[in-house]
């Protein structure tokens, strides 16, 4: 029996290194230590896709690499709008790779941030980012705000490992050193652990952010009785502990990027951690979903200048969410083949879209089958990565980490097959160019 | 006056299942001047990731003379919803769009007059410069406001929007004058600095983080932004308004916005 220890979790964007993995004689893991519910049952794997598979008169036919990787260069040569959608479950090695297969096919390549913190990054650009790493929180903040995010399903070890239960260098005492806010439109989890519960109404966070900001700045005297569901006397409570504080950080998650005025929530939100800076030291940072969600939207920006929702059809990157997302193309119905790997759009994405992309040539990769599978016409398994391929990939706090290769796996991994799908397309073009 | 009329050619945007849209952007009065018909007819547009002369797409026919871009009329006809950037970046002469038009009709134009016999896409007028843009229909969201990542949207020129707007209509706004008469959805006139927007029906939240300008609104105002301070009642073509000022969000130095909302 071997025994990894240091592992790296590729589930969520907080990808906890403490974990312990066992691995029996026969090369398979046996135990998980250290990591939630959701990151040891992936670690631990289950219910792989078992070969590639190319879909034939509406069934599935099993076929070799060679073959799928074939096919699948094929229908994204011929493809007038394709679209390259996932890349965040998986190593930006791989979303390298990905950014040169849709520069050479004028294609449109986006993650799943665009349903996700996409709105997040638009705000960014627009106003900036206070932000910090994971670890000056954990040593450092003594009010932690978690606004339209539940930690305790959507990030499990966050509060432990990195805020509200976690002890730093000067905030010894854990939770007794510290205060939690949440602010949401339901009484969750989270908020029943925290010292102060805001209530808002749905919809209304960009009026609570926009009227904390006055009262921030002194202006108290403008804002109405209740805000959003909110009452005054709350909002000046809220006010007076940040004023008190001397390091507070935000965390905001898809409750307030996906509700209302959606990216102009989150540009409100960073404004507010401005106005507190007018009184102390605050923060804000974005609650990552996928553990490398990040990772694709610093490849995305670092080689094509923008982070995501990138159309080069006219050879050139061309950056406008709202148009170029994955959404946007698959509910307008412009796109004619699509590249899904490491995502499920069929369970996430709005019923027209899932419908478009049923209607059109879909490619798969993933080391997982699920509802987007049932109308893929070319399957191709992959390696998981970070269990049995390794990476680079980067934290929700943009700290870059590589992830390990544990064991030894008889899938490829999902680097080599976009490499090898791209080295299919340029043989087609050149061919088409003879 | 040399009108060119581009007719859509039914299913010519056909790809499988999809319906691929095409840009032509350079189908502009200003562009098309001094131009041949067959030099028109053989115009390159983008259509998805591949080039095509404009004949594959559109039936053209061409007919009169001009001295000047100003004397030349473009005329598109057919399902336009998947025709995009119409008029783009235009300076004279007119375009006529009968039916509904796809994304960024009319954006960056500086010149010229624009009528769209329908409703128009998202980013109609976006970072318009001058000339007119008249909607007969709705208009989709970021209606004359500006691009991702820039901080200014439209400077002048005169839009009318005979139905509803979208949302964020007019975000960093600093010239120019739009008149919707329905009503606008949420955030209408978002970080304006300048210009008026004259809203006939209802709004929700606008003029968030104003610095300048001016946004009448005839109808109701749905959630009021909280960091606007009432300051007098006037009164305007006979009728009373609430006169606001803010955006208190951004400070007092800063806040220099009026918000007028009808008694």
């Amino acid at each position: 029996m071997a025994v990894y220890t240091d592992v790296l979790c590729p589930f969520c964007g907080c990808i906890c290194d403490d974990i312990v993995v066992e691995v029996g004689e026969d090369g398979k893991i046996t135990k998980v230590k250290g990591a939630c519910a959701i990151g040891r049952s992936k670690i631990m794997g289950h219910d792989r896709m078992e070969s590639p598979a190319i879909r034939e008169d509406g069934e599935l036919r099993d076929c070799s690499y060679d073959e799928a990787i074939k096919r699948a260069a094929e229908i994204l040569a011929d493809a007038r709008r394709p679209l390259l959608y996932g890349w965040s479950s998986t190593v930006c090695e791989t979303d390298r790779a990905g950014v040169e297969l849709a520069v050479e096919i004028g294609a449109i390549i986006d993650n799943t941030a665009s349903v996700c913190h996409g709105p997040s990054i638009l705000a960014i650009q627009d106003v900036g980012l206070p932000s910090c790493t994971l670890g000056q929180i954990r040593n450092r903040a003594d009010i932690v705000i978690y606004w339209g995010s539940n930690p305790v399903f959507a990030h499990p070890n966050h509060m432990k490992r990195y805020s509200y239960l976690s002890k730093g260098r000067f905030t010894p005492g854990g939770k007794k050193d510290r205060k939690m806010v949440v602010v949401d439109v339901r009484e969750t989890k989270s908020a029943k652990l925290a010292d102060l519960f805001v209530k808002v109404r749905p919809g209304g966070d960009f009026l609570v952010f926009s009227a904390l900001r006055a009262i921030l700045r002194g202006h108290e005297d403008v804002v109405p009785d209740e805000v959003a569901g909110v009452e005054k006397k709350d909002l000046l409570s809220l006010a007076e502990m940040i004023k008190n504080a001397n390091f507070i950080i935000t965390f905001f998650g898809m409750g307030v990027t996906h509700s209302g005025a959606r990216h102009n929530n989150i540009a409100n939100a960073i404004e507010f951690t401005r106005a507190a800076h007018l009184h102390t030291k605050a923060t804000i940072m974005p609650m990552r979903g996928h553990y490398n969600v990040n990772g694709f939207n610093q490849v995305c920006t670092w080689l094509l200048g923008y982070p995501f929702s990138i159309d080069l059809s006219q050879g050139y990157p061309w950056y406008n969410p709202g148009e170029t997302g994955a959404v946007d193309v698959l509910v307008h119905g412009e796109c004619d083949a699509a590249l899904i790997i490491s995502s499920d759009p069929a369970s996430h994405f709005p019923a027209d879209a899932v419908r478009h992309l049923a209607r059109i040539p879909v490619i798969q990769i993933d080391p997982y089958p699920n509802p987007t599978t049932e109308f893929a016409d070319v399957v191709i398994p992959s390696a998981i990565c970070g269990v049995e391929a390794e990476g680079s990939v980067y934290r929700m706090d943009s700290v870059p980490l590589r992830v390990r290769k544990i064991v030894d796996s008889k899938f490829m991994a999902d680097e080599e097959i976009i490499r090898r799908i791209l080295e299919e397309v340029r043989a087609i073009k050149e061919k088409e160019g003879e | 006056m040399r009108q060119i009329v581009f007719k859509l050619r039914d299913g010519a945007l056909r790809s499988g299942a999809a319906e691929v849209p095409v840009d032509v952007s350079p189908l502009t009065p200003d562009k098309l001047f001094g131009e041949g018909e067959d030099e028109i007819k053989s115009t390159k547009v983008w259509w998805g990731n591949r080039q095509e002369n404009v004949e594959r797409i559109f039936e053209v026919s061409v007919s009169g003379d001009a001295s000047g871009a100003e004397e030349v009329k473009v005329v598109f006809e057919g399902e336009l919803r998947k025709v995009k950037r119409i008029g783009y970046e235009m300076s004279a002469g007119e375009i006529v769009a009968e039916g509904s038009v796809g994304m960024h009709c009319g954006a960056r134009m500086r010149g010229g007059r624009i009528t769209v016999n329908g409703s128009a896409d998202c980013w109609a007028g976006c970072e318009m410069h001058g000339g007119t843009l008249i909607i007969e229909g709705d208009a989709g969201d970021n209606l004359c406001a500006c691009y991702r990542g820039e901080t200014t949207g439209m400077t002048g020129g005169t839009v009318v929007v005979k139905g509803n707007a979208g949302e964020c209509i007019a975000q960093y706004m600093a010239g120019g004058e739009i008149t919707v008469r329905g009503n606008a959805d949420m955030l209408a006139g978002l970080d304006m600095k300048g210009g008026k927007i004259v809203i006939e029906g209802d709004a929700v939240m606008p003029g968030a983080n104003m610095s300048g300008g001016e946004i009448i609104v005839k109808g109701k105002v749905i959630d009021m932004m909280p960091s606007f301070k009432y300051e007098e009642t006037v009164t305007i073509d006979g009728e009373e308004y609430k006169k606001y000022r803010g955006d208190f969000a951004i400070g007092e130095k800063k806040a220099k916005g009026t918000l007028l909302i009808r008694s």
